[in-house]
């Protein structure tokens, strides 16, 4: 990875981004920053603006407000073929009365390089991409996986700066996309290409995105890598979003030793209270990570609940406990490790959580 | 209840009301032409020698041969007219509208004068060409000219006027057909490749669209090779194409030459079709 002065040229940046269709807002002030060759994910659930956000920057829509620069230069106004930017669309897009291989030649051809040197880059192309047998194929008569590369290698010949995709292994099988994200993160690395990757699968965009960024209602919830969405939601909506979150609201109470107490249905609880300035009474959040959960806590664990198991779920590496509370609200109790269950269906346990584990959410 | 499998003996009776009917409307009176058109002699019996004098007498006519020039050239120029304007009506209504409503109405708008018949519709442009019609009425009000012009109707400038009408449709259908195949996502995966629209339209869309428009001018070329309802109405008796020479022969009882005359537009008919084909496999249609 590029470091340092090479990141002080960003490859995009988003300054607030605004799109209205009619009375609905697509898109609502959305800034971002893309440094060099990073790979960034746009995640959300449908709906959220992730994919008009996309679009923006490809050209496709117009944003009614807000600037857009790639690799420093303005292009707020530019149609898509001024842009140095390549994308590679949902349902792939291939064009279907073209060989693969003319497919591939397809935007060096529109760059005016000369026919020879097309011919050699598509060749050395397909090599990379292993789909040399393809060349004269119709896209009619490919599987879902060699549509896929046909449709980034013809993405990716081109050398944007920026690569943007649209939900670009959605339509694979899901045993081949684990295979297809490494080989894409690969690339990107290697390529020194820029990605944006819309998706609405938090597992592709924590396993990916150098920086990911959460969508909803129009608008960035968070943005930041992988790690610290997953640790510190800054939202409800990201913690509620994103895995293996315990989401609990409450009203705000006393701040002692830079704890802030919080009382809710199911209890009172210390959560580190950060730069919280709320006052008494006011309505706040806080998550706590699933694997954070205690069983048994000893006397030194503050935070406390009752909860009967109503489902054990098991997901190969992680097996997950779910307990009712005494609102009935439902709290995740995940345990690592292929082990025999901690409880069974029906047991009423007592779990709990040190104050450090708790996130408290912006208001 | 029973069920009739495919290719099983007992479907292809299901065939048989179709293949009779077109049988003894279509196959029969066919035949039936093309046997007449070769009856020589004097009398016109059954009982005539078969010979080749009719067509002779057909192609040493110079007149008759220019009528066969002509006719074709007016289904090119149809061919012509109608396929550039049938292909930017259906790229407008398809591509160019973004709201479905207005393509809707718009489409219905250009629609529902088709319900009407050729004949009636043909009928209509008499008021509007004539010396005293809409056209020439509008020119003097708006002072482009001072007399009514005389050339629109009983004119070819006016038979091609009412046929445009009548045909454009015909070119426009297939290809709002074919365009409505084409996912928009496709323009714009050519325009990140930094294809310019026109680039667009030439490399991805026209191609794409081919089929629809050959179809189109196919239908096209069919319908002015056999009009001669439009010709008669608007032409007057001042104009012909093939068409109107049959009947002409048929009014003239002259079965023979009236049967001639059809057989070679169903020849040059149907050589338009294979010619067509060659272009473009109709039946990959929608594949």
């Amino acid at each position: 990875m590029p470091e340092g002065p090479l990141l002080t040229q960003l490859d995009l940046e988003l300054r607030g981004i605004r799109k209205r269709y009619g009375s609905f807002t697509a898109v609502d002030g959305v800034s971002l920053e893309v440094g060099k060759g990073q790979f960034v994910c746009l995640l959300g659930p449908s709906g959220c603006g992730k994919t008009t956000t996309l679009r923006c920057i490809a050209g496709l829509e117009e944003p009614d407000d807000g600037d857009i620069l790639i690799g420093g230069r303005e292009v707020t106004g530019d149609p898509p073929w001024k842009r140095d930017i390549a994308m590679m669309f949902q349902d792939f897009a291939l064009f279907p009365h073209m060989s693969v291989a003319k497919q591939i030649g397809f935007g060096l051809e529109m760059q005016g390089r000369p026919r020879a040197e097309i011919e050699a880059r598509v060749r050395e192309v397909l090599a990379s991409f292993e789909i040399l047998p393809l060349a004269d194929r119709r896209p009619a008569s490919l599987s879902g996986g060699q549509k896929q590369r046909v449709a980034l290698a013809r993405a990716m010949v081109t050398e944007p700066r920026i690569l943007l995709l649209d939900e670009p292994i959605g339509a694979l099988d899901y045993s081949l996309r684990e295979t297809v994200m490494l080989e894409l993160k690969l690339l990107q690395q290697r390529s020194g290409i820029s990605f944006i990757w819309v998706t609405h699968d938090q597992n592709e965009a924590f396993s990916l995105g150098d920086l990911v960024v959460v969508m909803n209602h129009a608008r960035i919830e968070q943005q930041g890598p992988p790690e610290e969405i997953l640790a510190r939601p800054r939202t409800p909506f990201v913690a509620g979003f994103v895995q293996g979150n315990n989401v609990f609201r409450g009203k705000a109470g006393a701040i002692e030793a830079g704890l802030l107490r919080i009382v809710t249905e199911v209890g009172e609880f210390l959560v580190p209270a950060g730069a919280h300035t709320a006052a008494p009474g006011a309505l706040v959040s806080f998550s706590v990570r699933a694997e954070r959960i205690i069983d048994q806590p000893d006397a030194a664990v503050r935070n406390r609940v009752t909860g009967r198991c109503t489902a054990v779920e098991f997901f190969g590496a992680v097996r997950r406990h779910v307990l009712e509370l005494a609102d009935g609200s439902l709290l995740k109790y995940d345990q690592f490790g292929a082990l025999a269950p901690r409880f069974v269906t029906g047991q009423v346990v007592d779990l709990g959580w040190r104050a450090e584990d708790a996130v408290l959410h912006a208001p | 209840m029973s069920t009739i499998r495919p290719g099983s003996p007992t479907s292809y009776w299901l065939a048989v009301p179709a293949a009779a009917w077109m049988l003894a409307a279509v196959v029969v009176p066919t035949l039936l032409l093309l046997w007449v058109s070769f009856w020589g002699g004097r009398a016109f019996s059954t009982a005539s020698p078969l010979t080749f004098d009719n067509y002779i007498r057909f192609f040493s006519n110079g007149a008759y041969l220019g009528l066969v020039l002509s006719t074709f050239g007016q289904a090119a120029l149809l061919m012509a007219i109608t396929g550039t304007l049938g292909y930017s009506i259906a790229y407008f209504l398809v591509v160019k509208l973004q709201s479905a409503r207005w393509r809707t109405a718009l489409f219905l708008a250009f629609v529902i004068p088709f319900w009407t018949s050729t004949l009636i519709r043909a009928i209509a442009w008499v008021p509007f060409l004539g010396v005293n019609g809409v056209i020439n009425q509008a020119l003097i009000f708006l002072g482009l000219t001072s007399a009514p012009i005389e050339a629109f109707l009983y004119s070819m400038a006016g038979i091609t006027m009412a046929q445009v009408s009548l045909y454009t449709m015909l070119a426009a259908g297939p290809v709002v057909y074919m365009l409505n195949t084409i996912p928009p996502a496709l323009r714009e995966a050519a325009m990140t490749l930094k294809a310019t629209p026109f680039t667009v339209w030439r490399r991805i869309i026209f191609p794409l669209t081919l089929p629809g428009v050959v179809i189109g001018q196919v239908l096209v070329f069919l319908n002015v090779m056999a009009d001669f309802a439009t010709v008669a109405t608007i032409g007057g008796n001042k104009h012909a194409l093939l068409g109107n020479l049959v009947l002409n022969f048929y009014e003239g009882s002259q079965l023979r030459f009236a049967s001639v005359v059809a057989v070679l537009l169903m020849v040059c008919m149907l050589a338009g079709v294979a010619l067509a084909l060659r272009v473009v496999d109709i039946r990959k249609l929608g594949a």
